[in-house]
């Protein structure tokens, strides 16, 4: 038998959980059906704006097994949930505001009956004025989606730095555009889920797909009444999240059906439909853009307006935007910025979280003047950003002087030097007939943690289990990004373990402790830090209690090794399972919290910020995309990518790199064909036959470069990379189609019929 | 949940649709299971599973036609030696249809009587002069495609009537052939435009025959016989090929959908004939 070695940081580790996700043993929230269970199903609305007049529920509940139909005046509490705003009704008690809003509860014995009592259950809904287009959403005599929000603005806000205005003017080249951007739908493969039961004592516990479980806890009791310390989550690992499940989706009236099941457990679990229906997605977005430059390229000026639409309830759409804003110059040095955002309400499906938060509907604008300016000015496009990117000590767009590590330089000089860029010239010569081929860059960024004003901390615990095993609690939840192994892998290496003897268990609000959501690139960042302090202390104390139990004067020659601590002078060992016995529950346990860094010294750039400015850290790349066009049909397949990447020191080069193509591809489904169509505010691509995302044979190989670098930071150098990835592809992709066609894309996604009409046009 | 009867013969197949003539017959299900998704419980038809029918399996050869048993499914289809002698042409619209799970599941005979407009087999089935053998407790019969194909989702199937085996007349092959499909992407996509050609060329190079279907661009396949005819003994040249980009966009009859603009598929239709005609030159 080969010696017992421990997990290193730096090395690509096999995840901990490969062989249970490969094997489908994995246990996920849709995997349960405990005994006795009940099932509950939400009635929606159909329309996207009115009164609620009435909810007829006797057909339902004639049905055979159905248990309970459920109104808002079924609901304790205020019926609003939200993260930041509590405008979302757990059941609508009077206003509907989209077409996915839930006006009634079923609870059945089996899911069939549960199906045609939902069928049954007749809403009488008085039609209202609605809005779907955002910037009809701002006109004076638009209806209201919330009466008391005028001009139905949720957030409108300003970053100003220097005098845009004058400067504008005053540059030798402007270039400008309009770009837009869809709304994208999360399409985790797990849709939202989960299970829930009241306890004799009164608790309401709950098995969710959720990034949030602390965070659910708020929202549940707000929502519901109930105390939070009533209120228990766990939540496993996820089948993807994406920020789709960042925020209450089943929770609350999951939580509302078990207050009404007597004690049975209650089983909700959204289909496909339903999910695209009532899920979050990401905010359409509108922007303007105009860039001013020297003619030797050196950038002076920025206007931008940004225009998001967050439908029908807030969700985090403001701070969506606000993201956005701090994003919208690109990783550049720009004197003169004055960006505008506006984030209005409208009668569509509700936008949240989403991988990129806001950055990647900027990014698209952004990049895609880069590359007007490059061309108006005869410049190369790489050499354009070099000569304007950002470097440590720089002022941003946002007035935000860098103190992290900022890579965007590194980045872009892995491109330059890169084959597929140096002999693009060539490739671009050997388009078949009937084809174009181009090259196109994106430089991009994307912070990582919440931002100014929101603590973003985590609390890490540690625990020698009775058998000698070592328990993580962890406690921000693996949407399969790998957190969690991440985590194993960093204990595994502080307390000089192999995989074997480590125990990784997913969130439980009754066990781990709080530590925000998986989400803004702060989850292994933020948690890692915490983990870090909490397994160097429970490697002291093992060090020490061993040193105990061997008689020895001090702990100096004491070592961890996998199941064992040793002490190889006087070749004696203590196996951990020995320790555990020897520890009392509270000795063998190790707590340990971090709080990241926020900026000390605000920078007076920004008005009508509410929270998350600003950010502090970030992530880094420059993507390059190598596409051809076909002129038949105008469908663009992109045949090479590479994504150089700043995402401090490397972890674990497999999960990372994994990360950066998982982004890519999804951001290939931005660029080529993801759309959520709507009509009056219903879905009409309700389904994944018509709802297109990426295929293995859309989606290229992806060649992922790591920069390497250190964020001082960082746990063990890190930053988060799980967002940046998602920012490079439309830029890049619509650069390149410039490049090989000379028509320049603004409105996203690039269907093939968009693309062909815009050849036909410029033809 | 619906019963499903899975009938081991024809026989036995036609007698328990008669006695259950509200049953849908189904093979792969790949679209039906789809479309049922939706329903809501308690009204679920009988389900008559064809899969395992023995006379509806297999490809064979006969003296004047090879025959394909409706419910062969497409991926034994692609890997048949006798289909890629005979008919390659349909080989190559198989390839394109969803991807290996499904063309695992879907069969030719649920492709036909699904009657799509964007059916990825029927472009080639019209050019390969199909004709569709039916059967009942009554005989059997046979339609040429374009008589069993009524419009969307419309067949000529009569009560108690079963598709059993689809009928392609050995013929002379063409030197091109050649099969497109556009869809939104390159896999799992339906078709937006597709296009079926068959051509040959006399000795001086001018067109001596020529055959093209287009699919998802009206209510059914498209054919253009006028400009078929008119071909003959066309040059290859810009001219010709000017001229038949012109009678597609003003011969099919497309709409609008959730996936395609009348305007987009028109064009593409035009584009991938006047490619086609194009590359006969080169």
């Amino acid at each position: 038998m080969s010696p017992r070695e421990p997990l290193q940081v730096g090395r690509p580790e096999i995840r901990y959980d490969a062989a249970a996700k490969a094997a489908g043993t994995e246990p996920y929230a849709a995997d349960l059906y405990p005994e006795n269970l009940l099932w509950a199903g939400v009635v929606r609305a159909g329309v996207a704006s009115g009164r609620l007049r009435s909810v007829e529920t006797e057909a339902a509940l004639a049905v055979p097994g159905v248990v309970r139909v459920l109104t808002a005046a079924d609901v304790p509490g205020p019926n609003r949930h939200g993260i930041i705003h509590r405008d979302t009704p757990v059941l609508v008690d009077g206003r509907v505001r989209h077409a996915g809003d839930a006006v009634a509860l079923v609870i059945a014995e089996t899911h069939a009956a549960l199906r045609q009592a939902i069928g049954r259950v007749r809403a009488e809904i008085e039609p209202l004025p609605a809005v779907f287009d955002p910037e009809a959403a701002l006109g004076e005599d638009a209806p209201l989606v919330h009466e008391e929000r005028p001009g139905n603005i949720l957030l409108a806000a300003e970053i100003r730095k220097g005098a845009a205005d004058q400067a504008l003017a005053g540059c030798e080249v402007v270039v400008e555009g309009e770009f837009s951007t869809p709304m994208q739908a999360h399409i985790f493969l797990e849709t939202e889920n989960g299970v829930a039961r009241l306890e004799g004592d009164g608790t309401v516990s709950m098995t969710v797909s959720s990034q949030s479980p602390f965070r659910d806890r708020f929202e549940v009791g707000a929502a519901l009444d109930i105390p939070y310390d009533r209120i228990r989550i766990v939540a496993p690992s996820l089948g993807g999240g994406f920020g789709g499940k960042d925020g209450a989706t089943v929770q609350c009236l999951l939580a509302l059906a078990a207050l009404h099941a007597g004690g049975r457990p209650v089983k909700m679990h959204w289909q496909r439909e339903e999910s695209m229906a009532a899920g979050y997605k990401r905010h359409p977005c509108r922007t303007r853009y105009r860039l001013g430059a020297d003619r030797d390229g050196t950038l002076r000026a920025l206007y931008c307006s940004l225009l998001y639409d967050t439908g029908a309830y807030a969700h985090l759409g403001g701070e969506v935007m606000e993201l956005g804003m701090e994003h919208a110059g690109g990783p550049y040095r720009i004197p003169h910025v004055l960006i505008e955002g506006r984030c209005v309400y409208t009668n569509n499906p509700v936008a949240g979280a989403m991988r990129a938060f806001g950055v990647c509907q900027v990014a698209f604008a952004m990049e895609s003047m880069l590359d007007q300016l490059a061309q108006r000015l005869g410049m190369d496009p790489l050499e354009l950003r070099l000569r304007n990117t950002l470097v440590d000590g720089d002022v941003n767009c946002a007035g935000l002087p860098l103190t992290t590590s900022t890579g965007m330089v590194g980045c872009l000089e892995m491109l330059r030097d890169h084959p597929l860029w140096r002999e693009r010239q060539a490739w671009k010569d050997g388009a078949p007939p009937h084809a174009r081929r181009g090259v196109g860059l994106a430089a991009v960024f994307n912070a990582a943690g919440y931002g100014g004003k929101v603590r973003d901390a985590a609390i890490a615990k540690v625990e020698l289990n009775p058998d000698g095993r070592i328990a993580i609690h962890n406690a921000v939840a693996d949407m399969g990004q790998g957190n969690a192994c991440g985590f194993v892998q960093m204990a595994g290496s502080i307390l000089g373990q192999d995989a074997d003897q480590l125990e990784l268990r997913q969130p439980d609000t009754a066990t781990a402790y709080p530590s925000g959501s998986a989400s803004a690139g702060r989850t292994t960042y933020t948690f890692g830090n915490a983990l870090i302090k909490a397994c160097e202390e429970l490697r002291q104390r093992l060090i020490n209690r061993a040193g105990l139990l061997l008689f020895l004067d001090d702990d100096c020659d004491l070592r961890l090794v996998p199941g064992k601590v040793i002490h190889p002078p006087t070749d004696r060992e203590v196996p951990l399972s020995r320790l555990a016995a020897f520890m009392p529950r509270e000795d063998r346990v190790c707590i340990s919290q971090f709080v990241a860094p926020v900026c000390r010294q605000v920078p007076d750039t920004a008005t009508g910020f509410f929270i998350g400015f600003p950010h502090v850290i970030f992530a880094y790349g420059a993507h390059l995309a190598r596409i051809e066009v076909d002129l038949r049909t105008g469908l663009i397949r992109i045949d090479d990518y590479v994504a150089a990447t700043d995402g401090g020191a490397v972890l674990n080069p497999c999960l990372f790199d994994q990360q950066i193509q998982g982004g890519v591809a999804q951001g290939i489904g931005y660029a080529l064909m993801e759309e959520v169509e709507r009509r009056e505010g219903c879905i009409q691509s309700e389904s994944l036959a018509t709802y297109l995302i990426p295929t293995a044979v859309d989606v290229p190989d992806i060649l992922s470069c790591r920069l390497s670098g250190n964020e001082a930071t960082g746990p063990f150098g890190l930053k988060g990379v799980g967002e940046v990835a998602m920012n490079g592809p439309l830029p890049a992709v619509a650069n390149a189609v410039a490049d090989a066609c000379g028509i320049r894309l603004r409105r996203a996604p690039f269907t093939p019929e968009r693309v062909l009409l815009a050849l036909e046009e410029q033809a | 949940m619906s019963a499903v009867l899975t009938p081991a013969r024809l026989d036995e197949a036609l007698r328990l649709l008669a006695e259950n003539p509200a049953a849908l017959a189904m093979a792969g299900a790949t679209d039906l299971l789809v479309r049922r998704r939706g329903a809501i419980p308690g009204h679920e038809p009988v389900l008559l599973s064809l899969a395992h029918v023995a006379e509806l399996q297999g490809i064979t050869e006969e003296a004047a036609f090879l025959a394909i048993g409706a419910a062969t499914p497409f991926s034994r289809i692609i890997a048949d030696p006798l289909v890629h002698r005979y008919a390659p042409l349909l080989v190559q619209a198989a390839q394109t249809i969803g991807g290996p799970a499904i063309r695992n599941m879907a069969t030719l005979g649920g492709n036909i009587c699904t009657a799509s407009p964007a059916g990825d087999s029927l472009p080639p089935l019209y050019l390969l002069d199909a004709r569709i053998e039916l059967a009942s407790p009554a005989g059997e019969r046979a339609l040429p495609i374009a008589a069993f194909i009524l419009g969307p989702g419309r067949t000529a199937l009569e009560q108690g009537e079963l598709v059993t085996r689809i009928l392609l007349p050995k013929a002379p092959r063409f030197p091109r052939e050649r099969f497109i499909k556009t869809g939104r992407r390159k896999a799992l996509a339906i078709s937006v435009t597709s296009f079926a050609g068959r051509a040959r060329l006399d000795q001086d190079g001018r067109i001596a025959e020529i055959r093209m279907a287009w699919g998802s661009v009206g209510p059914t396949v498209v054919r253009l016989p006028a400009l078929e005819t008119e071909l003959v003994g066309a040059p290859v040249h810009a001219a010709t090929v000017e001229r038949v980009g012109l009678a597609v966009h003003q011969g099919v009859a497309p709409i609008s959908d959730l996936r395609a603009s009348a305007g987009y598929r028109r064009l593409v239709a035009a584009n991938l004939a006047t490619q086609f005609v194009e590359a006969l030159g080169g």
